[in-house]
């Protein structure tokens, strides 16, 4: 979907004239850089190595469950109050505050899953230096300094990582403006609190520009309460490689950010947006992930605040030489990687994962935020999206469509045109006339939609919706007190108070079929502009003093996009009575929103570049848990060339989250508009996605599960292998296929890295066998999807490709047994009803593995229950020999020979139809 | 277990079902024209050529041949098609992936033999409905062409007629050429008298006038004018001819009351000549009287000059704009020359459509202006048909780049309207244009299948 300017055009001439005047790219001048955004341009000019913070070491406390220490500023004697939590699973809480703030600093909520439990910390020793922790069994301990404060995460002797070594730990407390009379109460009150003598005896702090009001462009934040931000560093010893905090335009591997901006994170609708820098995009993870050939941690900062992260390394100006060099030479310095986190305000509250392994962090970051939601199917298919479908008759067209050229497809699309006047739950009377007719063509055909809702809500006084949230005062408030108004699609509108649990009822309740009229069981929710966009607001977000109950939006920005989408999705289950699982897609996003559904990259364009990018962007996210990640297929903005299109078509069909979208202002480009060549290749992307459904499903299982990215970065399967560190154009998904998509104009071929020595890799197509530890050429034509499967791995695929996929649900397995050199192969198999929450308890998950020249199916859930009617209809063996006769065992114990056909040029072993089911204990033994 | 039992029971009926109706599972999917290569036999050789296989595996829901060729009524095959008889409707093939999907494809059902879904045979009434809407087409189209018949009559005589006009024009152009150059030669002439009696007059005028003047003023002959003799002679001319008074008499006297000649050579003079409202009384114009003939004689040749100027530009111009009508293709019989000069509506939501054929497409909002879609651009149908689509281009520029344009397409209808318009992409508009004239007398439909 679009950013503002442009769908506004026609409401706002003004504006026009600056897109107009402007080239194609991001106008920047409408966002701020560290130096415009007043507390950022504060802490930045600290100086390392002068901390003025000081651990008071007699006021610890240390009970079972977290250990409590008073830190002091000695320049202005405020007190903060320390916490470190030891928290199962191999994690350390440490969180910061003011010892007595003015008022209470903002904590956020509802992100974690639940409190996280602990573990006992034990103190080994204690002197007035400092106090070392013990974390658990292993040897690692914490090392508490007192001056100035600093903490050392340590493994036997080497340090993990250290907090405030660099000294730029800094707590904007909260204070009274000097300008302004203080309650004469209050300070006696103080004077008469021994806790709060600071206050009397700080040292003068001047007043800085921006700490009581600041202005960027024509907007004024009256910023009411004064500076509060918080600020920490982290250092990472012998780390080279950091990864996370999205969403950036940028590289996978981040950047350091000493000459430029620090990256920044404020949830922000970015009009064009421009790749590799820094900005703030729509969303915003503030996790970051810490590698290197031994070890891998994780930080995760949680604070909703505008963010920005600073990023330094005493290696990053080193050249491959000079690093050499340093190796040759034995210099004793060892890399290092520095991380600054700023926040605007909030408290620091920061969770540091310690691994070691890279599925270790994964599991620790899901324990605290969730994991990615079991999406149905369908939402698995491929999308057809466009801004906009124009009416019942049109979607009608595009569904018949896909039939004529036999292309399948699961959900098709409507953005904002198909609403009575962009006011979201109605439906244009002309062109939507007949929604659920409409619904229901697509139903018989089992296919499903998706229709836009927009948090932005049209002031108009004949629209239930704005009456009933304006009647209940469920708007957020502007810094006086009325509901705050902005522009967006609709011109003048409302936002609701998302961050309202009664609020998100509310509008949850407006899913229900009765409520939402039209709509049908298979419509599901996209959730765009989120963050929120605001048209005329600063950042063209929301003014920053804006009220939510007692905070400001400053504290909870990021949070908003992912409470709108907590409150659709919960709108969605609760509509057929918590059974049927839940699609929604959104745009903006912050940690935890992974639980909700499926996020996207926003408006791109269609250029390689942005093709290129689709895939760092959605490896970053990945990394801290949303797993569900696409970006609109073709490019959103501007034309695609049929070349870039067909590229992007095969792109996209291997990333987890599939759809074709594009603005309202371009041609038309359904598959098959660009002659039969083109459509024949579309045709086969799709196609080849729908076979891969069963194994995408169950990466998707997967990550419902532990929390795993399904399209991760090569390194996170092969962490020792510093040859992966920095691959961004290529990608596994899951474990098993390694996917290098052919995204340069004009390529006649592509160098793929095949990762693991002593490893295989079979080409997906034809079959051929290549050896791990190597950059392999591999010359591509248009049809080229370079796709490889591990050897020792199992996929199943069905290939019977159909219309959609519940269309697919019965039919049979081809199962892909891929060898490794010691001739054996693990896979699953997981089969459930597709779409509703029964499958926590019906199910069918099995282990498929081959050794000793027997494949044998086991059951990994035997107190699960699900039938199917699926059954292997073929077995394919890769890198196998050829056997004498094949026997299949089923579990009743008869034994039959199964026909098979070998080719011996390429070593594939296919089995003739063994048909056993694919719920069944079976053997199949070749000899 | 309970559940399983059952289960496996359903299995085995199913089973047993299949293998006990072997004999029409191998005619699944199959037309009455392929039905040779699927002659009980052994082995099964793939239509392809590419492989044989034991007869059994036909239709045994295992894909063994590339062409897909083994499995004609199951869904084994990627490549595979099936074959609905829709015995009552119209035979056709569906991809091998519809067979079993639980969606009802086949009108006869065929395709759903083993699926939840619970299809009926609607191959009658389809078929019913589709001689009626065939029966309904035909009517149009006979009555489309009887229609189109009386067009292209009426089209021919149009083009004579048109062809006449211009003719018509072209005569009376060159009648006008000659009487223009008739004009041009009297108006030349003209000015030459003119020029010479000028000639002659300035000589005289620009010696005597002065004095002549001043003696006609001069009533008493005295060589002096005075006050009296002005208020006499002159007049001051507004609306109608006043008298002078004493004091304007005096105010032209220069403020004196007697005036000699050279004197009046230096002042009043000058003010007869330049200042038009004070005049000798009677003698207004004291021209030559052949040179005001001339004079007049000239202005007259120049106006009716620049009328016939006028008139043959006129006609020029309808000649061209007739000519270029003329130039477009109207189709081999001229069918399409009669939507020319004509303007056909449609109103769709908020808009109102504007097409006059070979001219241009407009839009029209309830609230707005009229936008221009296009204007008359070319023939762009097939080239079976280059007359089944219009293409109007370069109309009001678009928001993002380039111009709206409209492609129109034409089909068979016994009334000449506009039936629809679509905007699929911004800017790219689609009309559906009903008319008889697009009828095609080699329209056939596919005859509806009943044999069998």
């Amino acid at each position: 979907m679009a950013t503002f300017t442009e769908r506004m055009a026609p409401v706002l001439v003004l504006w026009l004239a600056v897109f107009l005047s402007g080239t194609w790219a991001v106008d920047k001048g409408n966002f701020k850089t560290c130096d415009q955004s007043s507390f950022c341009k504060r802490q930045r000019a600290l100086k390392p190595g002068e901390s003025p913070y000081r651990a008071l070491l007699e006021t610890m406390e240390l009970t079972n469950t977290r250990l409590t220490l008073q830190l002091i500023n000695d320049n202005n004697k405020v007190r903060l109050l320390l916490e470190l939590y030891r928290l199962q699973g191999n994690m350390t809480r440490v969180k910061i505050n003011e010892l007595k703030p003015l008022k209470p600093r903002y904590e956020v909520p509802d992100v974690l899953i639940r409190e996280p439990p602990t573990e006992p910390l034990s103190l080994l020793s204690q002197d007035e230096n400092g106090v070392v922790l013990s974390l658990g069994a292993e040897s690692q301990r914490v090392i508490l300094s007192a001056r100035p404060f600093r903490l050392d995460i340590m493994e036997g002797r080497d340090v993990v990582m250290s907090l405030n070594s660099r000294g730029l730990l800094a707590f904007e407390h909260l204070r009274m403006r000097k300008d302004t009379q203080a309650d004469p109460e209050a300070e006696k009150k103080e004077e008469a609190d021994p806790a709060a003598q600071p206050e009397a005896a700080k040292e003068e702090e001047k007043d800085e520009d921006g700490m009581w009001e600041e202005t960027f462009k024509s907007h004024t934040d009256s910023k009411p309460n004064g500076p509060s931000a918080v600020s920490l560093d982290f250092s990472l010893p012998g780390v080279e490689h950091v990864y996370g905090i999205p969403e950036h335009a940028d590289t996978l591997r981040l950047k350091t950010t000493e000459n430029g901006d620090p990256y920044r994170l404020y949830n922000l609708d970015v009009f064009q947006y421009e790749l590799y820098n820094p900005m703030a995009l729509y969303g915003a993870v503030p996790v970051m992930l810490a590698h290197n050939a031994q070890r891998t941690t994780g930080v995760f900062w949680l604070n909703a605040a505008e963010t920005w992260v600073d990023i330094s390394s005493n290696t990053a100006g080193k050249t491959v030489f000079g690093k050499m060099l340093d190796y040759v030479q034995g210099s004793n310095e060892t890399p290092q990687t520095d991380v600054r986190w700023i926040s605007e305000s909030g408290i620091i509250d920061v969770f540091i994962m310690l691994g070691p392994t890279p599925k270790d962090v994964f599991s620790q970051y899901a324990s605290l935020t969730g994991t990615q939601a079991f999406p149905p199917l369908a939402a698995v298919g491929y999308h057809q999206c466009r801004w906009n479908y124009n009416d019942q008759e049109d979607v009608a067209a595009v569904d018949a469509g896909f039939d004529e050229h036999d292309i399948p497809y699961d959900y098709i699309w409507l953005d904002i045109e198909h609403t009575d006047g962009k006011r979201y739950f109605t439906w244009d009377p002309h062109k939507f006339a007949t929604p659920k007719e409409m619904l229901q063509g697509l139903s018989d055909k089992k296919r499903k939609m998706v229709a836009i809702v927009d948090p932005h809500i049209k002031v108009d006084s004949n629209y239930k919706i704005h009456n009933e949230i304006r009647s209940r005062s469920f708007y957020i408030k502007n810094k006086d007190g009325g509901d705050y108004e902005g522009w967006c699609w609709p011109g003048s509108a409302g936002y609701p108070d998302f961050t309202r649990a009664d609020m998100r009822d509310w509008w949850a309740s407006m899913f229900a079929y009765n409520q939402y009229e039209g709509s049908m069981e298979n419509l599901d929710t996209w959730n765009d502009m989120n963050e929120p966009s605001v048209f005329n607001g600063p950042e063209v977000t929301m003014h920053k003093d804006a009220m939510h109950g007692a905070w400001e939006h400053r504290d909870v920005h990021n949070l908003y996009g992912f409470y709108v989408q907590m409150a659709t999705a919960e709108g969605l289950i609760q509509r057929s009575g918590g059974v049927e699982r839940p699609f929604v897609l959104t745009r903006a996003f912050f940690a935890g929103s992974q639980r909700y559904g499926a996020v996207w990259t926003g408006d791109n364009a269609a250029e390689w570049e942005h093709l290129k990018i689709s895939i760092p962007m959605c490896l970053s996210l990945g990394l801290v848990g949303i797993s569900f990640c696409g970006a609109d297929v073709g490019g959103f903005f501007k034309s695609p060339n049929t070349e870039l299109l067909v590229r992007w078509y095969q792109t996209g069909a291997y990333q987890p989250f599939f759809r074709a979208h594009a603005h309202l202002d371009t041609p038309r480009r359904e598959p098959w508009l660009f002659g039969p060549e083109n459509t024949a290749l579309i045709r086969e992307a799709v196609r080849q996605r729908y076979t891969l459904l069963p194994y995408w499903y169950l990466q998707f299982y997967h990550a419902h599960r532990t929390g795993e990215p399904i399209m991760r970065p090569l390194w996170v399967e092969y962490p020792e292998d510093p040859a992966t560190f920095a691959l961004e154009d290529e990608f596994l998904i899951g474990r098993d296929l390694l996917v290098h998509p052919v995204t340069e104009e004009g390529a006649r071929g592509v160098t793929a890295y095949l990762p693991g020595k002593d490893q295989v890799w079979f080409d997906v197509h034809t079959f051929q066998k290549h050896n791990g530890a190597q950059n392999l050429y591999i010359p591509v034509t248009m049809s080229s999807i370079p796709v490889f499967q591990r050897g020792g791995s199992i996929i199943p695929r069905k290939i019977r490709v159909r219309r959609s996929s519940s269309c697919m649900m019965q039919d049979p397995y081809t199962l892909y047994v891929a060898l490794n050199l010691q001739r054996t192969a693990e896979g699953e198999l997981y089969i459930d009803d597709g779409h509703t929450f029964n499958y926590e308890k019906e199910f069918i998950h099995r282990r498929l593995s081959f050794a000793n020249n027997v494949l044998s199916s086991v059951n990994l859930a035997p107190e699960a229950q699900f039938s199917t009617g699926s059954w292997i209809e073929r077995i394919v063996i890769l890198g196998a020999s050829k056997p004498s006769k094949v026997l299949l065992k089923t579990d009743d114990g008869q034994e039959s020979q199964v026909e098979f056909d070998f080719d011996a040029s390429m070593s594939v072993l296919t089995l003739r139809k063994p048909g056993m089911n694919a719920g069944a204990d079976w053997n199949v033994m070749l000899q | 277990m309970k559940l399983l039992f059952s289960c496996s029971l359903l299995l085995f009926i199913t089973a047993a079902c299949l293998c006990g109706s072997a004999a029409t599972r191998k005619l699944r999917g199959i037309s009455s024209s392929y039905k040779r290569f699927y002659r009980e036999r052994r082995s099964f050789l793939c239509i392809d050529g590419s492989r044989v296989i034991p007869f059994e595996q036909v239709n045994d829901d295992y894909c063994d041949c590339e062409d897909g060729s083994d499995e004609p009524g199951t869904s084994a095959c990627p490549r595979g098609r099936f074959y609905c008889t829709n015995l009552g409707f119209r035979p056709h093939y569906i991809p091998s992936s519809r067979v079993n999907d639980g969606i009802c494809d086949c009108c006869d059902a065929s395709d759903e033999y083993n699926s939840h879904a619970r299809c009926q045979n609607s191959c009658w009434n389809l078929g019913q409905r589709e001689r009626a809407y065939v029966e309904g087409q035909m009517r149009t189209l006979d009555e489309g062409l009887q229609l189109k018949q009386q067009l292209i009559e009426e089209g021919v005589l149009l083009w004579r007629e048109k062809q006449a006009q211009l003719r018509e024009l072209q005569q009376v152009a060159e009648d006008l050429q000659i009487k223009l150059e008739e004009h041009r030669r009297r108006k030349q002439e003209v000015e030459q008298t003119l020029k010479a009696l000028e000639a002659g007059d300035t000589r005289v005028r620009g010696k005597n006038s002065s004095e002549s003047t001043f003696r006609l003023l001069d009533s008493n002959k005295d060589g002096s004018l005075s006050v009296e003799e002005l208020q006499e002679k002159l007049v001051l001319v507004q609306e109608e001819e006043l008298l002078l008074s004493e004091e304007e008499a005096v105010a032209l006297m220069g403020g004196g009351r007697q005036m000699d000649l050279p004197m009046f050579q230096h002042s009043l003079w000058d003010v007869l000549n330049t200042e038009n409202r004070v005049k000798i009384r009677g003698i207004v114009d004291a021209e030559d009287p052949h040179l005001k003939a001339a004079d007049t004689a000239a202005e007259r040749e120049a106006s009716s000059l620049k009328k016939v100027e006028e008139a043959y530009d006129t006609i020029n111009m309808e000649i061209s704009d007739l000519r270029k009508k003329l130039t477009i293709d109207y189709g081999p019989d001229w069918e399409f020359l009669f939507l020319n000069s004509q303007c056909y509506q449609l109103n769709v939501y908020e808009y109102t459509y504007n097409l006059c054929p070979f001219n241009q497409v407009t839009q029209k909002s309830t609230a707005g202006s009229e936008v221009s879609l296009g204007r008359w651009g070319m023939w762009a149908g097939t080239p079976k048909n280059p007359y089944s689509q219009m293409v109007y281009e370069n109309g009001e520029p678009c928001w993002q780049g380039g111009s709206r344009s409209t492609t129109v397409t034409l089909t068979c209808g016994t009334e000449t309207a506009l039936c629809g318009v679509k905007e699929p992409s911004k800017c790219q508009y689609i009309i559906d244009f009903q008319t008889p004239v697009a009828c095609q007398p080699v329209l056939k439909q596919r005859g509806i299948h009943s044999e069998l």
